[in-house]
């Protein structure tokens, strides 16, 4: 096997190697976007639950409240029993784990969505944290409250005043601004859980809809060890019931509705056809230059090549035309990555994860997060790719070697 | 069979299909012996250049070349003998088109562990005894037919072959081109001592041979 004669041969007979080079690079190149976009959207499906620091949501529908004064529950979240509670968070493959509490109170003078949370927990509403944009966060045992920026302005509300929601009144402690993150999991007026719980559980109105106590939830967020999570939405909605909304990056994928997400099998399907074409493509150009060869060949095993000689070369050359193939493909691939990376993708969010009432502004109309669909070609993906296309090389030029071994030394006598 | 012999060939056949191209051959060659092989077109001279030199095994009879009886061996067996012992040259050159002059001559050794450096330098400096090293770096298709032969030929020696098997070494070239060519073939032949085994239908040629080995209908006449 000699290096620089296998780049000579690639070299001078540029149309045959070009042909070859350019249709693996092609078929590579598709493998390798179709490969890329699939993730993107994949990945794309997981930012509306990633931005609050979760992989699964959990809900509860219920029924609609009869009288809209005081607190109430959104026929979207009604109670979550404590005992379910534990049972969800137990499950094995939970990583994470926080509950918060959305009611809606009617007061005299105005409406408020109110969220009850854990400030100190990482999963679920405690990401607001990010958001603040005046005075300091909620903290664990202290009665203060947190006030979004546009109700804040609405109502003339600033740090350091009161603010009184169904007829408790709490310090506010910030101010912060959600109005760019998803519509899940956000509100008017943020309390600590255990003050939402109280209000909640005095609430007739909460009591007639969905019996509550006072250690009891209407949201659940879950972070989910890698791999687990559609087998722990499974079990929770086992635990939950068919009342159960449980949200996944699965589920957002579906509702994308996009090619990617109708079938698991899309990407590898048209990666295995990619792969085939390829195949077939440098199969038939070889063996086109073999043909081509032969005279040539029947000179490398008069002077005394033996067939692992003339054998090894012609694979060498095989693999290293795929190699550089291969590499090509990837730049391609890297390309069209980069020019799909401008599309935009709209993820509906379903209004259930909507805490805004549709009586409201904006309540009731489709929510989308939209955001860059992020393609790019993975360390992983590029090393299968190139891996793959030397893999090409030697299969093909070890399944034609088999030809060349029929090439007699004499041939050479015969041939002008 | 004595070890004077650089070839022993004791009753050689050669077949395809139902043609029986070369028959009942007897033929020995001296070692340092210059032998010409003549005959009509067909008359199975490159078949039986082809037996001798171990490209083709015979369909009966014995070769027996450098000592050694080839004639059961393998293919790969075969390829490395030919590589260790036996150089060739060719009517059409058989140059390959994609390498340069000097890789041309070193292509036998290409599968042979040597470093680069000493194989490039053994490939110039048979191309010096050539009077062909100014063309060392091009390539076969910028080169006349005279000057491809040249190469061919250094090729054919940088194994330092014992024995050079040419089929029609000047048959693509002019009168004075394959006066020099036959002259190198000569010079090596005394001064080197090589064995030279050359077929030709060129009678004046074969004159300048120690013995001519003429071949009719695949028998060789005397
Ligand atoms: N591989 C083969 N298969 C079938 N027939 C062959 C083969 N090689 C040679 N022959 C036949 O054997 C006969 C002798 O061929 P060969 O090439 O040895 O003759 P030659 O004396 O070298 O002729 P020329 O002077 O034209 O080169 C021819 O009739 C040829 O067609
Ligand atoms: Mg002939």
């Amino acid at each position: 096997m000699d290096l620089h004669y296998m780049v000579k041969e690639l070299w001078y007979r540029k149309r045959r190697t070009l042909t070859a080079t350019i249709g693996l690079a092609v078929g590579m190149a598709i493998l390798i976007t179709m490969n890329a976009l699939s993730s993107a959207y994949t990945e794309a499906a997981r930012m509306p639950l990633k931005e609050i620091g979760a992989d699964i949501t959990v809900q509860r529908a219920g029924d609609v409240p009869e009288d809209l004064t005081g607190p109430v529950f959104a026929c979207s979240a009604v109670t979550i029993r404590k005992n379910e509670i534990e049972r969800i968070s137990t499950l094995p493959g939970v990583q994470g784990f926080a509950q918060a509490l959305l009611v809606w109170v009617f007061d005299a003078d105005r409406f408020a969505i109110v969220l009850g949370i854990d400030p100190s927990n990482p999963v679920g509403p405690g990401v607001l944290r990010t958001q603040l944009t005046d005075g300091r966060f909620l903290e664990k045992g202290k009665k203060q409250a947190l006030v979004e920026a546009s109700f804040a302005k609405n109502f003339n509300l600033k740090t350091g005043d009161t603010v009184t929601v169904a007829g408790r009144t709490y310090p506010v402690a910030g101010i912060v601004d959600a109005s760019r993150a998803t519509k899940i999991a956000v509100a008017h007026i943020y309390l600590p859980m255990e003050e939402v719980q109280k209000m909640a559980a005095a609430s007739k109105q909460v009591q007639a809809v969905s019996p509550f106590d006072k250690d009891d939830a209407n949201i659940l967020f879950i972070k989910a060890a890698p791999g687990q999570i559609d087998a722990l939405a499974h079990s929770i909605k086992d635990i939950m019931g068919d009342k159960a909304s449980v949200a996944t990056p699965a589920s957002f994928l579906k509702r994308l509705g996009s090619l990617f997400a109708l079938s698991d099998n899309f990407s590898l399907v048209t990666s295995l056809i990619a792969v085939v074409v390829t195949l077939l493509i440098v199969l038939k150009t070889m063996a086109a230059n073999l043909t081509e060869r032969t005279g040539e060949i029947g000179i490398l095993k008069a002077v005394g090549w033996s067939n692992g000689n003339v054998v090894s070369q012609l694979v060498g050359e095989s693999i290293l035309q795929c190699f550089i193939g291969g590499i090509l493909g990837l730049l391609f691939a890297i390309l069209a990555a980069s020019a799909l990376g401008f599309m935009q993708v709209s993820i509906p969010i379903p209004w259930e994860m909507s805490p805004t009432p549709h009586f409201l502004p904006g309540g009731g109309d489709p929510a989308f997060k939209t955001l860059r669909l992020p393609v790019h070609v993975s360390w992983k993906l590029a090393g299968v790719a190139i891996l793959l296309s030397s893999l090409i090389g030697a299969v093909i030029g070890g399944f034609l070697s088999r030809r060349i071994a029929r090439i007699k030394p004499s041939e050479v006598l015969r041939y002008e | 069979m004595n070890n004077h012999h650089i070839i022993s060939a004791t009753d050689l056949n050669k077949d395809f299909d139902s043609l029986q191209v070369v028959k009942g051959v007897n033929l020995d060659v001296n070692k340092g012996e210059f032998v010409a092989i003549v005959g009509k077109s067909g008359s199975g001279k490159t078949t039986l250049l082809s037996l001798l030199s171990g490209l083709e095994r015979p369909s009966s009879g014995r070769v027996i070349l450098d000592g050694r009886d080839i004639t059961d061996s393998s293919e790969n067996e075969l390829a490395l003998f030919r590589r260790d012992t036996v150089g060739f040259v060719f009517q059409s050159f058989h140059l390959i088109p994609t390498l340069s002059a000097w890789e041309n001559v070193a292509l036998p050794l290409f599968p042979v562990k040597i470093s680069a450096e000493k194989r490039r330098e053994r490939a110039l400096e048979l191309l010096r005894q050539m009077e062909m090293e100014h063309r060392a770096e091009h390539r076969p298709s910028t080169l006349s037919g005279g000057e491809k032969q040249r190469v061919a030929i250094a090729r054919a020696l940088i194994n330092n072959p014992k024995i050079v098997f040419a089929d029609e070494p000047t048959g693509n070239l002019d009168s004075a081109t394959t006066d020099a060519i036959l002259e190198i073939l000569k010079c090596l032949h005394a001064d080197n001592g090589l064995s030279l085994v050359m077929v030709t239908h060129d009678l004046d040629l074969a004159e300048s041979s120690d013995r001519i080995i003429r071949m009719q209908d695949g028998e060789v006449l005397s």
